[in-house]
């Protein structure tokens, strides 16, 4: 028996080759539908190539994979030589064991703090689409999208199809910069006519993206864009005020590590600092019988997810991964490199913030406080910095805020964030919030 | 600061609060550790200075005046970690003879009891389940923020002349002629005929760096923090096995119930006590059984939410004292260390008797049952 | 016309589309302002939307710190900004 966790793209795949070939599998996820956060839909997936995503859900529902939606795991233990995976359903705590586990648990919205990002108004690319794509329903009608990276563009068309204003698009990065990765482009063909749909559409709603530009602050529907440099230091005098219901700035995404750290998976540092797993050809994890596929091997986007899903799937059912399954995820994994270099965050974003802007949403940690427990306690890392301030503390359990606690800690101590560091930020060993009562309920 | 008048290794709060005492009779000290401030079994506190588990004997005596010493330190170093004088509430499962026996003892020695019955009990914590028939409030118990008062009272010790350095790892111990003269660590040597071990878990470590012997081990803790809510623990609440647990030997998981809330809206359940070295990983189990214990004590409790554990290594000797006093073979080796749960409670109370022995003058109580010359028989 | 549902959000009443999160139907009506935060009183709506920032939080039939980006609106229930 497999588990997978988590049916986006990558769990998807995973379950469905894994089940194409001999393997019992049970298919676990928090969300009612399939599909992840790239796939969300009410009832049917819309937007480039959304054909890709129905074709495998049929697949999925064709096969005996046992689904359990709206199961929230929250911890996994060793049972002798099997896995038990305990999760939350209807309320209850109920748990799944099996020889081998895929790990397929995706992403989330990187943010960056700046004046007035958690006034209400202000929300990731993410929530907009999810709004959209899960709830039929528009953020707002007047909406700056901003931030960097390539999903600014489903978002704001996306929006803009349902009948959104989008009063601009910006990316703090230049496009200048994919000339870096030439390659990437060659390599991945495809790429171009995923572009070119996204040109049309930005086209005919009249939206153009503007670059070297970031959202600088928000407040009472107003919204400044300001120019920056290449290392994201706002260049004086240049702003522009748009009035908006809606900001939704987003800086690329974050894997969350808390399922693969309980099962004790060896972590690395990507290149662009995200700490992700490390895995071997055949997505194997460091643990025996644990594979991992997509975001959380390194951030790549659905393609690359896809096939990682399928070899983890294939490799967990015992199966060869082909010649060509392995080259085509050397294909995209050149691309999501591409990506990271053509979408950098650079450490200028500090300077946005003013010494009232909040830092830790939920304990309303400011950046004053976080800088005086460096300057006036000593706190050298995030850690010391987050048991003195409280940041990281609260609800999200640092999923927002640490890695940026972490990176003003070091730009203020003048050293690098560790490696060390960024893998033990994210160790949880509750990965979702469970009751006193049925914690307690289930003891032996 | 190349040749300090006392060196102080271990930026906890045992380490923090000698380092003040000294400083604030004169000395210049400089403060050394491997981490960073709070780094180590201090930044898994939950902030305990507690009168009510100490049974008669010298910890209780070291306990009552270090608990008002605590208080004496937020005077000097000023309202910066929360201190608040929150009582406790111990209350009795089954049988409250024990309880009551020991509460009556304690009074005799200094400790204020109030002894609750039913009605009382409740009052004081109207979320008690109502099964639990009696108990007593020590309104000495009290509570702080452990790693905010350690990096204040750091940062006063600073201002007052003192240094910190951080990241250094202390490479060697010079010992001349049976008195220590100073150390070697990775950001420099340091010369000073005052050296104060308190390192805590890693106490034994150190002083096996000097040439000399101290017993202590790690006993693993969990804590179970649960997210914000409104306010339904008003004091600290422990059932009476904490009592027990504390003083015990065994190698198996103890756990006690202690729960209590907290400024920032959290609940902070615990506790455990095991034996396991330096283990430090997850143990569900555990994790349900104070679950479960908190929720029999405070059964609102089942609806609110856990968000996260975490554990710590509680420094104990096999005599469950710490160790307060001067090396026995290495002169002006001082170790402050080894104090198990009660690191908080008891730091500045331990930082009175080394500073006093140092000074060579009459101190607050008789030290010797906390020398670190008890262990030398075990050696013989 | 889709059969909706109601909803009393602090008291007041909103409709929505069955299978709609709770935070979904409130931005649909422009209600924004889900809470407070404990400790500077201020407002805060949705952020992340998908149940990983917590900000979201609402009182559902008196169970605190429940994410409304993620549960569905129900007919009848009781929505609340805080306890």
């Amino acid at each position: 028996m497999i588990i997978v966790i988590g049916a986006g793209p990558a769990g998807l795949a995973a379950a469905e080759a894994a089940s194409r070939n001999g393997s019992d599998v049970a298919l676990i996820d928090s969300a009612p539908r399939k599909g992840g956060q790239y796939w969300r839909h009410q009832t049917s997936v819309k937007g480039y190539r959304s054909d890709r995503a129905d074709r495998l859900f049929a697949k999925v529902e064709n096969a005996s994979i046992t689904h359990l939606s709206e199961a929230t795991v929250w911890s996994i233990e060793k049972d002798g030589q099997l896995f038990r995976v305990n999760y939350l359903q209807g309320g209850q705590e109920s748990s799944l064991t099996a020889e081998k586990l895929i790990l397929a648990t995706g992403a989330y919205d990187r943010s960056l703090p700046f004046p007035g990002w958690d006034k209400p108004g202000s929300m990731t690319p993410g929530a907009a689409q999810a709004l959209l794509k899960g709830h039929g329903v528009l953020a707002g009608k007047k909406i700056v999208v901003a931030g960097t990276g390539p999903f600014l563009l489903p978002v704001a068309t996306g929006l803009a199809e349902s009948g959104a204003d989008i009063v601009g698009l910006y990316d703090a990065n230049s496009p200048f910069r994919w000339l870096l990765s030439p390659h990437a482009l060659l390599l991945n063909p495809s790429k171009f006519v995923e572009l070119i749909y996204y040109a049309k559409l930005l086209k005919k709603f009249h939206i153009s993206p503007k670059f070297k530009r970031v959202v600088s602050s928000f407040s009472d529907g107003s919204v400044t864009i300001s120019c920056v440099d290449s290392r994201f230091g706002i260049l004086a005098k240049r702003d522009k005020v748009h009035q908006v219901d809606v900001v939704a700035v987003g800086w690329g995404f974050m894997p969350d590590l808390s399922l693969g750290g309980i099962a004790g998976c060896a972590q690395r540092v990507d290149t662009d600092g995200t700490a992700v797993f490390s895995i071997d050809g055949s997505q194997r994890s460091s643990v025996e019988n644990v594979w991992i596929a997509g975001e959380a091997t390194g951030i790549g986007g659905a393609d690359l997810s896809l096939i990682e899903g399928e070899i983890a799937g294939l490799s967990a059912a015992g199966q060869k991964v082909s010649m060509v399954l392995r080259f085509n995820r050397m294909r995209k994994q050149i691309f999501a490199n591409a990506l990271k270099r053509s979408y950098p965050i650079r450490d200028g974003w500090q300077s946005w913030s003013e010494e009232t802007t909040t830092i830790c949403r939920c304990e309303e940690v400011k950046m004053s406080e976080i800088r005086e427990s460096v300057t006036e306690l000593g706190a050298e890392d995030s850690r010391t910095a987050k048991l003195f301030t409280r940041a990281g503390m609260g609800l999200c359990q640092g999923r927002i805020c640490s890695r940026n606690v972490s990176e003003i800690v070091a730009g203020l101590t003048h050293c690098a964030v560790s490696d060390g560091e960024r893998i033990a930020s994210s160790n949880r060993p509750i990965a979702s919030p469970i009751s006193l009562g049925i914690l307690g309920d289930g003891k032996k | 600061m190349q040749n300090p008048d006392a060196i102080v290794i271990g930026a906890g709060i045992v380490g923090a609060s000698v380092a003040l005492s000294l400083t604030n009779s004169g000395f210049k000290v400089l403060v050394i550790d491997r981490g960073a401030v709070s780094s180590g079994t201090t930044g898994a506190g939950e902030g305990n200075i507690l009168v009510s588990d100490k049974d008669p004997g010298p910890e209780l005596t070291l306990a009552l005046r270090s608990r008002d010493l605590w208080f004496e330190m937020q005077e000097d170093v000023g309202d910066t970690f929360e201190l608040e004088a929150k009582g406790g509430v111990v209350v009795a499962r089954n049988d409250d003879g024990p309880l009551m026996k020991l509460a009556a003892e304690q009074s005799h020695h200094g400790v204020k009891v109030q002894l609750l019955d039913h009605a009382s009990l409740h009052d004081l914590e109207p979320y008690l389940d109502r099964k639990f028939q009696s108990g007593v409030f020590y309104p000495q118990d009290s509570q702080c923020q452990p790693m905010l008062a350690a990096a204040h009272v750091i940062r006063t010790v600073v201002r007052r002349g003192g240094a910190f350095i951080s990241q250094a790892k202390v490479t060697k111990i010079s010992v001349s002629e049976g008195h220590v003269t100073g150390i070697e660590t990775t950001q420099g040597n340091f010369s000073a005929p005052i050296i104060v071990n308190a390192t805590g878990t890693w106490a034994g470590e150190l002083a096996q760096m000097a040439g000399s012997h101290l017993p202590i081990a790690p006993r693993k803790g969990f804590i179970l923090v649960t997210e914000p809510t409104q306010k339904y623990v008003f004091h600290k609440v422990y059932d009476s096995d904490y009592v027990a647990n504390v003083a015990s030997s065994d190698a198996d998981l103890q756990t006690s119930t202690v729960v209590e809330g907290t400024r920032a809206g959290t609940i902070l359940i615990g506790a455990s006590r095991e034996r396991v070295g330096f283990d430090g990983s997850m143990n569900y189990e555990i994790l349900r059984r104070l679950a479960a214990q908190a929720t029999s004590l405070f059964p609102v409790l089942r609806d609110v939410q856990l968000l996260r554990a975490y554990r710590g290594f509680r420094p104990y000797a096999p005599d469950h004292l710490p160790v307060i006093g001067e090396d026995a073979t290495v002169k002006g080796l001082w170790h402050s260390a080894g104090h198990e749960g009660a690191g908080i409670g008891l730091a500045p109370g331990s930082a009175a008797l080394i500073t006093d022995a140092i000074l060579g003058r009459e101190s607050f109580m008789e030290a010797s049952p906390f020398s670190p010359a008890r262990f030398e028989k075990v050696l013989l | 016309m889709t059969s909706e549902i109601s909803f009393t959000f602090n008291g007041e009443e909103f409709r929505c589309v069955p299978g709609q999160s709770i935070a979904a139907a409130l931005i649909a009506a422009d209600e924004r302002e889900l809470r407070r935060t404990r400790f500077g009183n201020e407002p805060r709506s949705i952020f992340c939307g998908i149940g990983i920032c917590y900000d979201c939080v609402v009182v559902v039939d008196g169970v605190a710190n429940q994410r409304s980006c993620l549960i569905e609106a129900k007919q009848g229930m009781k929505v609340e900004s805080a306890p």
